[in-house]
Parts: C-alpha cells; structure tokens; sequence
C-alpha cells in the first residue's frame, strides 16, 4: 500500500517537525520515561514507609477490666508493641478512643477468668475506630494477641485432657504454587500494563494527527502541500507513518518507564510483597509486535478524526468517541482473565490487551496471538483505507 | 502555457443547495505574458484557481496546464506549476532552508542539483541572513521571500498567483509584484487573482473581470478601457459589473 518515494520526504519532514514540538516530547518521551517513575518511587516509597511504620509503631491500648482475666492481660502487657492504660469504666475508655489518646478497648468481662479457668470462652470485647486506621491496626493487633493467646491455651487443654495434639484439627492443609516468583510478578503486571500499553499507543499520538491535519488546515500549509506533486495518497501514507512512529514510541517509553523501574532499582517494593517483579526480553519483544497493529488501528482513527475536523479545537471535540473506542475495550480487558474465549480475539484493541495480558502470564496460545495479530491489521488497513478516502474529499479538505 | 475550457465547478451547500462557483469559463494564458483575474471576493477566482491547479476537481470542462490535463495527469500539472497564494503558509517549525528544501525533494529534485538551486535562491531572494532561522520566527517580508523561493525551487514554466498581496504591507507587496513581473521577463505563464485594481493595472497584460463565476468581459487594460468609456479601472470595472447583472436580471 505505501509508495515509498514521495511518502518517505513527507514522512521524513513531518518526523522532524514533530521532534520540534515540544508538547510531544514532553508527552511521548520525557513523561513516561521520568516522571512515571517519579511517580511511581514516590508512590512506592511511601507505601513502603507506610508499612514499616505500621509494624514498628507502638500503639496505645486501653484496658477495662470489668473483671481480672490476668492470664491474658499480663501477657497483653509484657508486649513491647503495646502500651497499656487501665481505665476504671467503658465511658472513660471510649472518650479516651474518640480523643485518640488510645487506639483500641479491650473490655474484660466480669466472670472471664472463671469462665476461661473451667474450659469455656472468656467473654471479651474490642472497642476501635474503623474510620481511624491506627485504630484498626491496633484492633488487628490486639485481636492477633488474643489468637496467640487462644492457641497455646488450645494446647494446654488438649494436654490436661491426655488428648492428642492434633485433636482440634480434624484436617491439615498445605496449599503449594507452581508458579515461580519471577511469574507471579509478570501475572500483577499483567494486571495494569497491558492497559498502560494500550492507552500509550493511543493517545501518544493525539497531538501529533491533531497537529498534521487539523492543525495544517488552521495554519493554511495544508494548501502548500496539497500544490505539491505529492499524490494525496502520498501525503497520507506519510503523516500516518508520523502518527504510527510517535505512537510506537510512545508505547516503548511506556514500557521502559513501568519495566524497568521496578524490575530494576525498586527492591524493596519486590521485599515488600515478597514477589519478584520482573520479565523475560521475548515477552517485551512480543508484547512490542502485537502492539505494531494496535498503534496503526489508533493513528488511522486519529489520521480520520484530524482529517474530518476543520481545526485543532474542532478536533478536540471530535476525541470523546475516540477514547470509548479504546479505553472501554482496555478496561474491559483488566477485568477479564488472560484465558478467555476465542471470539474475543476478533474485538479490536481487548485483543491486543488480553494478548498482552497471556504473554505476561505466560499462556501463551498461539492460535489466539495469529487471531488477534491477523484481525487488528485487517482492521487498521480498513481504518487506513478510510483515512486516504477522507483525504481525496474536497469538501473534507477544504473545510473552512 | 494554460488552456481552459467551460470550466464549471458546483458545491452541494447545506444552506444554500446547489451553489455554481465557477461556470463554462474559459481562458487561454500564454508564456512570456501575465493573465489577471479580476472579480470581487466570492466571484469565483480562487476556484478557477484551484482547479487549474489541481486542488479542486472541475465538475464539467476541461483544462491543461503545460500540455498536462488536471484531470489525467495531476501530479504532472502539479509538477509545471509554481502556486502561491495568501493562505498558503509556511511550516512554523521548519527552518527557510529546510522549506525550501522539502518542497524542491517533493519535485523530485535531490543531491546536489537540489543544494546548488536553494543557494540560487538564498542569493537571488536575500534570504541568507535568515535561512537557518525557523519560519514562525520571520517578519511577514521574510515569510513571502521564503514561500516565493518554495514556488519555484522546480523551475516550473507556469505560475499561478492566488490574491498573493493580500493582507501585506507597501514594501511585501512590491516584492511580490516585481517577483510576477520578474516571471514574464524569463517567459514563464502568468495567471494572476486580484481585487486590486492598481495591480492589475501595473501588471496585465491581459484581464479577465470575473463575477458570479462567469467571466463578464476581457481584454488588456486599454481595450477594457475603451469597451466602457472609463479611463479608471475601477470605474470599468463597476460598469462591466453592473451591466452584466442588470442582463442577468432580465
């Protein structure tokens, strides 16, 4: 379809000058290359930061004892993550609750001791916050307590009863996963990137088209060319090559800007979690051909929608329909498994994501790939087609 | 050398139906010699215009430019035409240089014959001292230079001037002028669009008043003179105008 000579002048030109404007450089390069990850460390650490400060804190605990349960709360506080205050009645302890000077009450009731000395449950009671989180990690970790608590007393009765130590475990469950660290991780990519990828691949190349035709009809060098013994045919192949270049490298940077982060410099992130994020070259290769049929489906849109409006503005109101067009699909594909029926192959741009999606996962099929690879060309080179027809529209290009 | 005949070009209007921008004109441009269209804005000479030079497809008629039919063979029309026009801008984030230099590799022209040509013109169209500078960064003088370098990179034998003073100062309008007088004296075909009557004075060689997309009289500037009893253009201009309205009505 592409006649090489003229299209590669006009290619070459509108290349250059696209790599002058620096709204797409700071959009299609510089953004995802450095302040994603920016981002994403700042976000990283702070959850980090979050986490450790969570489990390293002490936290205040308020103490009612309706009635002495000093098996328990002797243990309660010889716990250097706890400090304890003893308050004479609920009323004092739950303002001390709203005024956060405790973080969570626990309540003894009256005859705990009794009941717990002759083998039954001892009545407790947590009082916390659960809009305050400092108050539901001090629930969580005095609830924690009490099940430690549970199970060595579990113990000493099954003992006291010359019963076997198993006795209150009638089954024992070890659960165990094939998939290695290394997987699991490109599974919880899998999650996000693909939509990441395709949403790049889209929208990278907005200001671009918008500024190859739309805006080449608003600044009146769309006549100069159109004297040019360029063929429209010509013009078109080239400014969509433009559009596909920019929107290819958008994705890659989109890539480098996730991959590389946190496959490389965010250990902590990966100790954290305890999985080890990171993925093999051939998935990044392929994941970078099926994206090939993608960014020439999104440029012909946004070659059409640039075409069809009289101006950059025009153009911009042109782009709503555009974005369902892609990020519906997109998002759909978060939600959906990566192994999922045959015929979603044919649907434009979920193909792409739930391939994407497979080849993180490592389930790859291929029959699914060839389906998908093969029925997002056909459907760029309609929208191509449609796009060059656009442009042999006299009342299209000259839309004043 | 141009030839057109019973050129007709209709519009499908939302508002106004079926609008006739251009009807059966014909025109005959000649090397060495400058063509004027004369007419008021909307009567018809910027179509005509484009259709000669290809951007606009005639709906009835037919025209050659350079032996070249706009219908067959357009990108060979294009190839013998030097357009310039008031809407035809400049690429902001180009360099004169660089304009000039993708408009001459659209014409085919590469290597050295390329790089031997654009330094012609930086010289001849006192374009050196800006030619590395971006085009958005230029005067409105500075911009006409460059866009008159890029019509003729190609050495084109037909020249087509669309309203090319419009909206310019004095001393850009002089440039351009001496630029189409300029184009006679190395025997090029001139066709030429203006609503200025001085220009057409200063220039034609010969005039064609188009109104309602019809050509209403032509001649030199004499023979328009002497058809209507005026010795001033715009005096002849009116008449001729009137005249064939006060037809159309009856």
């Amino acid at each position: 379809m592409f006649n090489k000579s003229l299209s590669f002048v006009v290619f070459r030109k509108e290349l250059r000058e696209t790599l002058r404007d620096k709204r797409v450089i700071l959009g299609v390069i510089i953004s995802p290359l450095l302040i994603t990850p920016l981002i994403l460390g700042t976000v990283m650490f702070f959850a980090g930061k979050k986490v450790s400060d969570m489990s390293s804190s002490v936290l205040n605990i308020g103490i009612v004892e309706q009635g002495s349960f000093p098996e328990l709360i002797d243990r309660i506080e010889s716990n250097e993550s706890v400090k304890t205050q003893r308050f004479e009645t609920r009323y004092a302890a739950e303002t001390a609750l709203r005024e956060r000077n405790a973080r969570a009450i626990l309540v003894v009731s009256e005859n705990a001791q009794t009941e717990f000395q002759s083998n039954r449950s001892a009545s407790l009671e947590i009082i916390y916050d659960l809009a305050n989180e400092k108050s539901q990690n001090a629930q969580n970790r005095l609830t924690g307590m009490i099940r430690k608590f549970d199970k060595e007393s579990l113990v000493q009765r099954i003992r006291s009863e010359n019963l076997p130590e198993n006795f209150a475990k009638p089954t024992s469950i070890e659960t165990t996963s094939i998939a290695s660290g290394e997987s699991t991780g490109a599974f919880i990519l899998g999650m996000f990137l693909p939509y990441l990828i395709v949403i790049s691949a889209a929208f990278g190349g907005i200001q671009t088209a918008f500024d190859l035709c739309a805006g080449e009809k608003e600044r009146g060098t769309m006549e100069t060319l159109l004297v040019s013994p360029a063929s429209r045919y010509e013009i078109v192949q080239g400014k969509l090559l433009t559009i596909f270049t920019v929107s290819l490298v958008a994705s890659i940077c989109a890539i480098t800007g996730i991959v590389v982060p946190l496959s490389l410099g965010l250990e902590k992130f990966n100790e954290i979690i305890d999985i080890n994020i990171s993925i093999e070259l051939t998935s990044v290769f392929a994941m970078l051909l099926i994206v090939i049929p993608l960014a020439l489906f999104t440029s012909s849109l946004l070659l059409v929608i640039s075409s069809f409006a009289r101006n950059q503005k025009e153009a911009q109101t042109y782009i709503l329909p555009f974005i369902s067009i892609v990020l519906f699909p997109a998002m759909i594909s978060s939600i959906l498994g990566a192994e999922t029926q045959l015929y979603t192959a044919f649907i434009p741009v979920l193909n792409i994501s739930l391939t994407m999606k497979q080849i993180l996962g490592n389930i790859f099929d291929p029959t699914y790939f060839a389906i998908a690879l093969t029925s997002s060309f056909i459907y760029a080179l309609i929208v191509m087609r449609l796009s060059a027809a656009l442009f042999q529209r006299e009342q299209i290009l000259f839309r004043t | 050398m141009i030839i057109a005949e019973n050129l007709t070009k209709t519009f499908r209007d939302r508002k106004r139906g079926l609008v006739r921008a251009v009807s059966n004109l014909s025109l005959t441009c000649e090397p060495g010699r400058i063509f004027g269209l004369l007419g008021a804005n909307g009567a018809g000479k910027t179509t005509t215009l484009r259709m000669l030079g290809t951007l606009l497809e005639p709906t009835s008629g037919s025209a050659s430019i350079a032996g070249y039919d706009v219908r067959e063979s357009p990108e060979d029309v294009r190839r013998s035409i030097g357009f310039l026009s008031g809407s035809t801008a400049l690429y902001g984030r180009l360099t004169a240089r660089e304009m000039i230099e993708y408009f001459g590799k659209l014409n085919g022209m590469s290597g050295s014959e390329l790089a031997t040509r654009i330094d012609e013109l930086v010289e001849r169209l006192e374009i050196g001292e800006f030619q590395n500078g971006r085009c958005d960064k230029l005067s409105t003088g500075q911009k006409q230079r460059v866009s008159i370098a890029r019509s003729i990179v190609h050495h084109p034998p037909v020249m087509i001037f669309d309203e090319p003073t419009t909206g310019l100062d004095v001393m850009t309008s002089q440039t351009i002028m001496a630029f189409i007088e300029q184009c006679r004296t190395e025997n090029l075909t001139v066709v030429f669009s203006t609503h200025i009557m001085s220009e057409v004075e200063r220039l034609c060689d010969h005039v064609a008043i188009v109104h309602r997309g019809r050509i209403a009289a032509e001649g030199t500037v004499d023979e328009l003179h002497a058809q209507t009893g005026e010795k001033a253009m715009e005096n002849a201009f009116l008449k001729i105008v009137n005249q064939m309205e006060a037809n159309d009505v009856q």
